[in-house]
């Protein structure tokens, strides 16, 4: 418990950053979609783009008109700022101890290893909890005033369960970074490149039908935000490989950290 | 009882070196001396004790129970005191201590003050606004304050000033001889451990090329010899088991090993003014092993 608190209060500065970028990012954007709301010209315009651009950002699925069809294009947006605050929160609950050197004192005292990653990984968990809670926050305050349905509300809460499972997986690979890479300094820039990686993986993989395999390395493409909105469903064969890769990871982050060298 | 026990350890980072089939035993209420420069594998054989590291080869044991296998109960039992320290900056000194003192599973409130007060300890500061030498100081209380059996000093005196230093190995002293605590002493600054050490190791490039009682390091070894008189021809003095001759003001002086009687015969062959003769200090036995 008294780790757990520690940890929390040490990264209460980092959570609330990570809010007020999301606050604004969500803000933003929504101020974005008072040009597009019920405003036909816009369709039209859009109607005249070539279909690969529309593909690309995702605008061919959805109706950009409506505050579902803003959502369902958003998405991808959202995803990537809560994976990558996600994956950089696993990879540095661990990796700061080394880095800081306080190594020294934290695994000195009489508790196992694998106790420190347990609460270290509920603490990061708690923080994106946290921050998907502000997401959703936000989403439904500037949705309010463009009097939204049911179904955006159905929709909204399906985006943030997927994107949750989204967050997990990455805090999982941060985790298995931070405890596997040697050396502190590596495990965070492993974390994002892997990330960014795995997102233009997730680009290539729309291009073309025969590269269609490549969405199973890509988490970002395990949740379609067309399949949330208009069937209202995630698909279960990705959350089995969700719970899958992070079973693998923090398995593979308790076995290394448990039997290697600090680096002091 | 062994309260260490050490046998065959070796550590290599990669190919790089840090220590080499180490064995020795350190008994219970001893302060055991580890001594060598910078970089001869002291601050690795204290980490491997403290299961930061795991070992290449060989098997260390701690009130009986391995290393590497019982880490946690082990620790339970240690003070470790590292040559740095470091914490988690944002936190105050109270509140690290009072941190640290809730994983022992026991009251350590009051030791935490005594220790507090005997280091001059302002506990009210933050970590990051403390100097180097009181860091040091949260250091000693951190690593007393749960009173260990093994107390790990991995050397400890550097940053604190002289006065912080005496009432250190005051309290390290009470630890050993009140509470009957064992110490393991690593140091280059060979002066405090010959004042504090019962028995001492000499480390030299990851191997152990000595260990021995103090007083027998002393006694089996170089006396220092000089000797004042009027007109001193220095080669008198140049035979078997001298080392080191020199002459400076009117004075001879150099380092015997043997039979004492015979340099005494060549001392009063003449008349002197003055002899002294004097056991060397650690510090030049270890230079001895190391020359």
């Amino acid at each position: 418990m008294n780790i757990f608190l520690r940890e929390l209060k040490a990264n209460l500065k980092s959570l609330l950053i990570w809010g007020v970028i999301v606050i604004l990012f969500v803000s933003e954007g929504f101020a974005e979609f008072s040009a597009f709301a019920g405003n036909p010209e816009m369709l039209a315009i859009l109607d005249q783009m070539p279909p690969a651009l529309l593909a690309a950002f995702n605008l061919d699925a959805f109706n950009l008109t409506t505050i579902a069809g803003f959502l369902g294009v958003m998405f991808i947006y959202f995803a990537l700022l809560l994976s990558i605050s996600a994956v950089m929160w696993g990879s540095d609950i661990i990796s700061k101890e080394e880095r800081d050197k306080t190594v020294e004192f934290s695994l000195t005292l009489p508790i196992p290893r694998g106790r420190l990653v347990t609460v270290k990984t509920l603490v990061a968990t708690v923080n994106c909890i946290g921050l998907l809670i502000i997401t959703w926050g936000v989403s439904l305050a500037n949705a309010a005033k463009y009097q939204p349905d049911s179904q955006f509300y159905s929709f909204l809460s399906l985006c943030m369960l997927a994107l949750f499972i989204l967050q997990m997986i990455f805090l999982a690979v941060g985790i298995f970074l931070g405890c596997a890479v040697k050396h502190y300094k590596r495990s965070n820039s492993v974390a994002v490149s892997l990330l960014l990686g795995t997102y233009f993986l997730s680009i290539v993989s729309g291009l073309d039908k025969d590269l269609g395999f490549l969405k199973y390395f890509s988490p970002f493409t395990y949740f379609d935000p067309a399949m949330l909105l208009h069937e209202s469903r995630i698909d279960i064969t990705f959350v089995w490989l969700s719970a899958g890769i992070i079973a693998v990871c923090m398995f593979g982050a308790y076995v290394t950290y448990s039997k290697r060298d600090m680096y002091i | 009882m062994s309260i260490i026990e050490v046998d065959n350890l070796t550590k290599y980072y990669g190919k790089a070196r840090g220590i080499i089939d180490i064995s020795f035993s350190v008994d219970e209420g001893e302060i055991f001396g580890f001594v060598g420069p910078n970089g001869a594998g002291k601050s690795t054989t204290i980490r491997l004790f403290c299961s930061l590291i795991y070992p290449s080869g060989g098997t260390a044991k701690i009130l009986g129970k391995d290393c590497f296998k019982h880490g946690p109960e082990i620790r339970r039992e240690i003070g470790y005191l590292p040559s740095e320290v470091f914490y988690y900056d944002r936190m105050k000194v109270i509140d690290l201590l009072k941190y640290s003192a809730s994983f022992y599973g026991k009251d350590c409130t009051k030791r935490l003050y005594e220790l507090a007060e005997i280091m001059d300890l302002d506990l009210k500061r933050r970590i990051d606004d403390l100097s180097y030498g009181n860091k040091k100081k949260v250091g000693i209380v951190q690593g007393l304050l749960h009173q260990p059996e093994l107390i790990l000093l991995d050397e400890p005196t550097a940053g604190l000033d002289p006065l912080m230093q005496r009432n250190f190995f005051k309290l390290i002293r009470e630890e050993n001889e009140e509470r009957g605590a064992t110490v393991f002493f690593s140091s280059h600054i060979l002066g405090e451990v010959q004042r504090m050490c019962g028995r001492v190791a000499i480390i030299k490039e990851g191997r152990i090329v000595k260990i021995e009682d103090m007083k027998t390091l002393q006694k089996d070894n170089y006396k220092k010899i000089r000797v004042t008189a009027d007109d001193v021809d220095e080669k008198r003095f140049d035979v078997d088991g001298v080392r080191n001759l020199e002459k400076d003001n009117g004075a001879v002086s150099f380092f015997y090993v043997g039979d004492i009687n015979v340099i005494m015969r060549i001392i009063s062959e003449k008349e002197v003014s003055d002899v002294t003769i004097e056991e060397p200090t650690l510090e030049e036995i270890f230079m001895h092993y190391y020359e």
